[in-house]
């Protein structure tokens, strides 16, 4: 009984919904995460004038295949430093554990570049 | 390669694992309790400098003991109230919206003061 009551009465009940919706639709996305990525070359850029930078790294050795360590005779608490000198210029805050993965440059580009809120 | 080499090197592996981390972590922290680059510098120097001096050391036992103790100084000296990327978790912006945009504000008035309550 109630049942059918209630589809009678919202059968002849219309709520102009369709009147807001063109408002609705044109929001712009409200999350507070932007979602614009860097360019490529631009991270590529960047990185490298980051470890050019680096007081015990030779700036003529610098490419963007090198590998901290093995190819520019770091030690890894310089790796370290280095890494938290990337977060510093993209602004991010990159967890111990995966900072701890990026050891070569190629890395650090491909981490950077696929992060959302690199900037 | 016999096991004991094989869980030596794994040890080892650990062992600079946790060095690494320490260091990063006592790295920011040093930035979280130096404000400015002219007294971060001289600090992270002389922690660089802690790292340096234990570096020939080869006792496995006497490293594991020394990370410890490394680590427990970290936490005694921890920043109560660290820098924290605004959104990250913990952050200033973590979970927070922005403002609406200004063609939705009458919108957003009108339906709030007609919402039967």
């Amino acid at each position: 009984m109630a049942l059918a009551l209630r589809s009678s009465i919202l059968c002849h009940i219309r709520v102009p919904i369709s009147l807001n919706l063109p408002r609705l639709t044109a929001v712009r996305s409200m999350s507070s995460s932007h979602d614009d990525h860097l360019d490529k070359k631009e991270v590529v850029d960047r990185v490298l004038e980051v470890i050019k930078s680096f007081p015990k790294v030779d700036p003529s050795k610098v490419t963007p295949d090198v590998h901290f360590q093995k190819d520019l005779g770091l030690d890894s608490l310089d790796s370290v430093e280095i890494v938290m000198a990337l977060e510093e210029e993209f602004k991010l805050e990159i967890p111990d554990k995966e900072a701890d993965k990026i050891d070569s440059c190629p890395l650090a580009i491909e981490y950077i570049h696929n992060h959302p809120m690199s900037s | 390669m016999s096991v004991a080499t094989a869980s030596y090197v794994a040890r080892r592996a650990a062992q600079k694992e946790r060095v690494r981390i320490l260091y990063r972590r006592a790295l920011k922290d040093t930035l979280n309790w130096a404000v400015h680059r002219h007294l971060f510098y001289p600090d992270a120097d002389a922690l660089r400098e802690k790292f340096e001096v234990n570096r020939q050391v080869e006792d496995i036992e006497r490293i594991d003991r020394m990370i410890a103790a490394g680590e427990a100084t970290h936490d005694k000296w921890r920043h109560p109230d660290p820098y924290i990327v605004p959104w990250a978790p913990g952050g200033s912006k973590f979970c927070r919206n922005p403002t609406p945009p200004p063609g939705l504000y009458p919108f957003c008035v009108i339906t709030y003061i007609f919402l039967p309550s």
